[in-house]
């Protein structure tokens, strides 16, 4: 099977997983919104902690990967390493940007404010601004071997932030709360609260693998068509 | 209990929005690359 092939045929997969995982996403939503209790101090907008804390794990898992895909880039480079770790960025900055979005809209009702130049707030902000740089510069160079190295340093500069913000609430005074779940010892939530955060984690992963897929195969079948049309130049 | 229903709506509808707008695009992108 050419490269060509397999890309196309990834996405027509994609499309399934896709909808799949958004279906998986409409049962957080129920799960969450219908069948799981209301915290008692802080009432009904603490259930943004549902889709809130599950983006903010994909986000790093994206900029994870594209730290970790980028140094294995710099060695080996294998331009597919490239591509992953640009899929990754673009859908690690989706989840960012929910993240971003749904955390002020918690805040204003626990804090009184929509934003506070806080530790953990702010260094997420920068993080989704080297990644919005991250992206832009992709797209200002377009000699693709200088490309990747350039983004690739960036991108590992972006991933170095990732450990920082986890920890970041236990490093500095900040509103932000404590992790519940990752962090060492047991989750501090009750059994009907763990369940929804536990079965949102693994659907927003679910959701993040299914996109990451099909964006990666987009990217391939780009760079696979673009090959090809050279090699008829050349020819 | 505060009464806090409209930030929980209103966090829960821009996460759809955001997640089902990048969803449609990337499915129109890969409608235009099949072609």
């Amino acid at each position: 099977m050419t490269p060509i092939e397999s890309a196309e045929r990834t996405l027509r997969q994609g499309r399934t997983w896709i909808l799949v995982a958004l279906l998986l996403l409409a049962a957080v939503y129920v799960r969450a919104l219908l069948f799981t209790p209301a915290e008692l101090v802080q009432g009904l907008a603490q259930k943004i902690f549902y889709i809130h804390a599950p983006s903010a794990w994909v986000a790093f898992l994206a900029f994870g990967l594209v730290g970790v895909t980028s140094v294995v880039y710099l060695f080996l480079k294998d331009p597919r390493l490239d591509l992953f770790a640009a899929s990754s960025a673009e859908v690690g900055m989706v989840f960012t940007s929910e993240v971003l979005v749904t955390g002020p809209i918690w805040g204003k009702t626990i804090w009184g404010t929509w934003w506070t130049w806080d530790a953990r707030l702010t260094l997420t902000l920068f993080l989704w601004f080297v990644m919005l740089a991250y992206l832009v510069l992709r797209s200002a160079v377009h000699e693709p071997g200088q490309r990747a190295r350039y983004s690739a340093v960036l991108g590992i500069l972006g991933a170095l932030l990732v450990p920082f913000i986890h920890v970041s609430v236990y490093l500095f005074r900040t509103l932000h709360p404590m992790p519940v779940v990752l962090k060492p010892g047991r989750p501090t939530l009750p059994g009907s609260m763990l369940v929804t955060l536990i079965f949102s984690f693994l659907v927003f992963t679910f959701f993040f693998v299914a996109l990451l897929r099909y964006r990666y195969a987009l990217a391939r079948l780009a760079d696979a068509r673009a090959g090809a049309a050279a090699e008829r130049a050349d020819a | 209990m505060p009464e806090t229903g409209g930030f929980m709506v209103a966090g829960y509808v821009a996460a759809a929005v955001i997640y089902l707008a990048y969803t449609a695009y990337l499915l129109a992108k890969g409608r235009r690359a099949k072609d």
